[in-house]
C-alpha cells in the first residue's frame, strides 16, 4: 500500500489520537496493531465478541488512509468465482461471434490445413485474458493502483477450503488464476480479517496474520466511546449506563450486550429524555440491550438490585 | 533480541506453538517499536506470537515473570555504570576492568587471583573483591545461569543443584578457600565475617534468581508432562484431582476433532443444472451447450446420537465418558445425548443449558450409580429416539454391557443397527473382561459396526477421529 502521508502512521500514539478525531476510540493495542500492519505489511486477524467494532475498525482505517474499502462478506459455500474472479461469459460469447466473422480474413490464401492451423495460432487468443476477467473483491484489492483496505468479514463463516485458498493471498499478496497465471498485487493492500470464533481457524492462516483480540472495552474506554458517539448525553447518566452494562456483562447471559448495543441504548434513553436510570425505564428498554428472551427473564428480577449497587 | 529469543523459547516450553516465521515477525516488530515501553512490547509480542485466546493467559503470566527479570538486570547495569562513574579515585583502567569482570567474571577469576595475592586486608578472590565493593551481581548471575543452561530446569528438586552450579561459576570455590584461610589468622577475623555475610547474601540472590527462572521455564513443563501422562492413564485410575486437567484435555481433543471434520462435503452424481457453470464451460463452443454442469456439492453434516451408561458398574469412568459426551455436543452440531442406568433420559437440553460442571454433577446425582437395566433402557430409547434415526445417523454407545442378568433386548439394538448409518460401541473395560460375569457384550456385538475398548483419552481421541473421518 502506498501511504501518501507517512506521518499518519509514524507511531501508534498518533494513530490512536487521529482515530479518536475520527470518532473511533481505540485502545493502545489496537493502534499498535494498525501500526504494525502498515509497517510490516501483514494482514490482521481481528477476533472478539460481536459488536466491539471489528468491522468498524476496517472502515475507519480506510477513511483514515484515504484508501478504498473493499469488503468481502464470507458465508458458507463462498468460492473463488465469487471471491476472486469470474469470466464475462456474455462478452466471451460475443467475442466468438466476432471471431467467426473474421475467420475468413485470417485464413484467406492459406494452403492446406497445417498453414491454417499455424495462422490460427499466430492470431492472438484473448478468449481467456484480462479483458474478459470480471474482478471480484479479492482481485479488485490486488489490482487497485494505490492500494486498498481489504476487509474479509467473518472468515469463520466460510469453508475451510476457502481458508486454504486465502493463504497465498495473505502471505505473498498474489493469486493464481489457472488460465492466466499469477496475478501480483499492484500495491499491497492492507488486509483485515474478522472472526467471531464460531469455529477455530486453521493454524496456517493464523500464522500469517497479526492476531488482535478486541475485548469488551473497560469502563473508562466505553464511557469515552459513548461521549463521542452519543452527543448531548449527561455525564452522570453516561457513567450509570457504563456501570450497569459492566454489571450485565458479568452475568451469565447467552449474549452479553456489546458496545453497539450500549450506544443504541444510550441513544434511546436520550430520545426518551431519561435523566436518571430507574428500574421502570430500564425494564422498558431492556430489549434494546438483550436479544434473547431467556436473558431478559434472567435480568428483569435483578434490575432493582443492580441499580442499587450502582449508587 | 536475545531476550526475545529466550522468551519465545519459554513460550514454547509452556505449550504455545510459535513458528519460526512468527518469531521473525516478532523480532521485526520489536525492531520497529523497541523494547523500551513494557506495555508496548507486551502488545507487540502478543500481536505477533499469541494466536489463540486460550494461550493469552499463559502468555501474560510468562511475560510478567520474564520481563520483570529483564527489567531488574537492566537497572542493575545502569546502577553499576553510575557507581563506577562516581568512584573518582578509581583509575580508568580499573573501572573498565570492573565492567569486564561483570561480563566474564568466571573466566577472569584466575588472573585476578594472582593480582590480589600480595594484598592482605582486602579480599583476594575476584568474587570476594566484587562482593566487598558491594557490586551488584545480577548481571554476573544471569551470565552464569546461561552458561549453566538454567533454562533446561524441569523439576523443583533441581533448584538447589542449579543454585550450587551457579555459585561455582561465580567463583565460590576460591571465595570459600579464602574464608577458610582467613579463619586461621586473627587479624583477618573481621574480613572473614564480612565475606561470610556477603556470601550468604549472594547465595540468597542466586536462589531467588533460580526460583524466578524455574517459574518461567519449568512450571508449565511440569504441566506438559502431567498431560502426557493423563492421556495414557486408564480412565478408571484417575482421581478427582486430575479431573480438572482432564476436562481441559478432553475439551481440547473434542475441539480439535470437530474443527478437523466440521464440514464434510459429499459429491453427488446428479443434482440441479448449474446454468452459470454450464454457460462458462461451453462459451468456447460458440454457445452450443456440449457439456452440462451440475450443482455438485452438498454439505453433509454428521448426525450423532450418543448414549452413555452412568450406572454403578461404570461409575468410575462415567464422569469421563460424560465429559467427552458434553464436549462433543458442545463443539459439533446435531448431537443428541442420552444417559441411562435403567431409564433412558435425553440430556441434550440439559447440556445446552448448563455449564459442564453443573450438568455433570446433576446427571451423576440424579441418575448415576443406579443398577443397570439395558433392556429397559433400550425400550425407552426405542420410544424416544428410534424414529429419528436414519441412514445419516451415527449411534455411539458408551457402556460396559453389564446387564445384571436381565433381558438385553438385543432386538432393539438390531433395529438401531439396521436403521442407522453405523453403530459404535465403546466399552471401558479391557477385551479380556468382556463376557465375564454379567457382561453380555457378545450379544450386542453382532449389531455393532465396531466394538472397541476405550480405556484412556488416547483411545477416545483415536476412535472419534476415525468416526468423523468416515461419517
Amino acid at each position: 500500500m502506498i501511504i501518501k502521508h507517512q506521518e499518519k502512521i509514524a507511531s501508534p500514539e498518533i494513530i490512536q489520537r487521529r482515530y479518536e478525531g475520527l470518532g473511533y476510540i481505540c485502545s493502545h493495542s489496537v493502534a499498535t496493531a494498525i501500526y504494525l500492519a502498515c509497517h510490516l505489511q501483514k494482514p490482521i486477524l481481528i477476533e472478539g465478541p460481536p459488536g466491539v467494532g471489528k468491522t468498524e475498525l476496517a472502515k475507519i482505517t480506510a477513511t483514515y488512509l484515504n484508501a478504498p474499502l473493499i469488503r468481502m462478506q464470507c458465508y458458507e459455500g463462498l468460492d473463488e468465482s465469487k471471491a476472486l474472479y469470474e469470466w464475462k461469459y456474455g462478452k466471451q460469447l460475443l467475442y466468438t461471434q466476432v471471431l467467426k466473422e473474421q475467420l475468413g480474413d485470417v485464413l484467406r490464401g492459406a494452403r492446406g490445413l497445417d498453414e491454417s492451423i499455424a495462422r490460427l495460432h499466430d492470431f492472438g487468443d484473448i478468449f481467456y485474458s484480462q479483458e474478459f476477467l470480471e474482478p471480484r473483491p479479492l482481485l479488485q484489492a490486488l489490482q487497485s493502483e494505490d492500494g486498498a483496505v481489504l476487509l474479509i468479514d467473518e472468515i469463520d463463516k466460510a469453508d475451510q477450503e476457502f481458508e486454504a485458498f486465502l493463504l497465498e493471498l495473505l502471505s505473498d499478496y498474489q493469486v493464481s488464476i489457472p488460465e492466466i497465471g499469477t496475478v501480483k498485487a499492484v500495491s499491497t493492500p492492507i488486509v483485515m480479517l474478522t472472526s467471531n470464533n464460531t469455529r477455530e481457524l486453521g493454524d496456517a492462516l493464523k500464522r500469517r496474520c497479526l492476531h488482535l483480540y478486541i475485548p469488551f472495552p473497560d469502563a473508562a474506554l466505553e464511557s469515552r466511546i459513548l461521549a463521542t458517539q452519543v452527543e448531548g448525553l449527561d455525564t452522570q447518566l453516561r457513567e450509570q449506563i457504563v456501570a450497569l452494562i459492566g454489571k450485565l456483562r458479568d452475568m451469565p447471559l447467552k449474549k452479553s450486550p456489546a458496545v453497539s448495543e450500549t450506544i443504541d441504548w444510550a441513544r434511546a434513553l436520550l430520545l426518551l429524555n431519561v435523566e436518571e436510570l430507574d428500574s421502570h425505564w430500564v425494564k422498558e428498554t431492556l430489549n434494546l440491550l438483550l436479544k434473547f428472551q431467556d436473558d431478559i427473564e434472567l435480568v428483569e428480577p435483578e434490575i432493582a438490585a443492580l441499580l442499587k449497587s450502582l449508587r | 533480541m536475545r531476550f526475545v529469543a529466550d522468551f519465545i523459547g519459554a513460550l514454547r516450553e509452556a505449550g504455545l506453538h510459535v513458528s519460526p516465521a512468527e518469531s521473525l515477525d516478532a523480532l521485526k516488530a520489536i525492531k520497529l517499536l523497541g523494547l523500551e515501553s513494557r506495555q508496548t512490547s507486551k502488545t507487540v509480542l502478543a500481536l505477533t506470537l499469541v494466536k489463540r485466546q486460550a494461550d493469552q493467559v499463559i502468555y501474560e503470566e510468562l511475560f510478567d515473570l520474564y520481563f520483570a527479570g529483564v527489567g531488574k538486570a537492566k537497572t542493575s547495569i545502569k546502577e553499576s555504570n553510575k557507581a563506577s562513574n562516581k568512584e573518582a579515585d578509581k583509575s580508568e583502567s580499573e573501572s573498565s576492568e570492573n565492567a569486564q569482570e561483570a561480563k566474564n567474571n568466571p573466566h577472569s577469576s584466575q588472573a585476578d587471583m594472582s593480582d590480589g595475592e600480595g594484598m592482605q586486608t582486602s579480599p583476594s578472590s575476584s568474587l570476594g573483591k566484587a562482593l566487598s565493593k558491594n557490586k551488584d551481581m545480577s548481571l554476573a548471575i544471569t551470565q552464569a545461569a546461561i552458561d549453566e543452561k538454567l533454562s533446561s530446569i524441569v523439576l523443583f528438586t533441581q533448584k538447589n543443584y542449579f543454585a550450587y552450579k551457579i555459585m561455582q561459576r561465580l567463583g565460590d570455590d576460591l571465595l570459600s578457600t579464602e574464608i577458610r584461610a582467613a579463619a586461621n589468622s586473627p587479624e583477618h577475623k573481621r574480613k572473614q565475617r564480612e565475606l561470610i555475610k556477603s556470601r550468604a547474601r549472594l547465595l540468597d540472590q542466586v536462589k531467588d534468581y533460580v526460583e524466578q527462572q524455574y517459574g518461567i521455564f519449568a512450571q508449565h513443563k511440569g504441566l506438559k508432562y502431567r498431560e502426557e501422562y493423563l492421556q495414557q492413564a486408564k480412565l478408571s485410575q484417575l482421581d478427582r484431582l486430575d479431573y480438572k486437567l482432564m476436562q481441559r484435555l478432553v475439551q481440547r481433543a473434542a475441539r480439535k476433532l470437530a474443527s478437523q471434520h466440521s464440514r464434510k462435503r459429499l459429491t453427488r452424481k446428479r443434482g440441479q443444472l448449474d446454468v452459470r457453470k454450464t454457460i462458462a464451460a461451453n462459451a468456447a463452443f460458440d454457445g452450443a451447450l456440449f457439456h452440462t454442469r451440475w450443482k455438485a456439492t452438498r454439505i453433509e453434516r454428521p448426525k450423532i446420537v450418543a448414549i452413555c451408561d452412568v450406572s454403578g458398574s461404570v461409575s468410575r469412568v462415567a464422569r469421563f465418558l460424560l465429559l467427552f459426551l458434553y464436549s462433543m455436543q458442545d463443539v459439533m452440531p446435531k448431537v443428541r445425548s442420552f444417559v441411562f442406568a435403567s431409564e433412558m433420559i435425553q440430556v441434550t437440553e440439559l447440556f445446552k443449558q448448563q455449564g459442564i460442571e453443573l450438568a455433570l454433577e446433576e446427571i451423576m446425582k440424579r441418575w448415576g450409580g443406579l443398577s443397570t437395566d439395558y433392556g429397559k433402557a433400550l425400550a425407552g430409547f426405542q420410544s424416544q429416539a428410534l424414529a429419528s434415526i436414519d441412514k445419516k445417523t451415527t449411534v455411539i454407545m458408551l457402556g460396559d454391557a453389564r446387564n445384571n442378568q436381565g433381558d438385553g433386548r438385543t432386538d432393539i439394538w438390531e433395529k438401531v443397527f439396521r436403521q442407522s448409518k453405523r453403530v459404535l460401541w465403546l466399552n471401558p473395560e479391557h477385551r479380556n473382561s468382556w463376557d465375564t460375569g454379567d457382561s453380555i457384550m457378545s450379544e450386542y456385538a453382532p449389531w455393532c459396526g465396531s466394538v472397541e475398548p476405550c480405556r484412556n483419552l488416547k483411545d477416545i481421541e483415536r476412535i472419534f477421529s476415525r468416526l468423523l473421518k468416515y461419517s
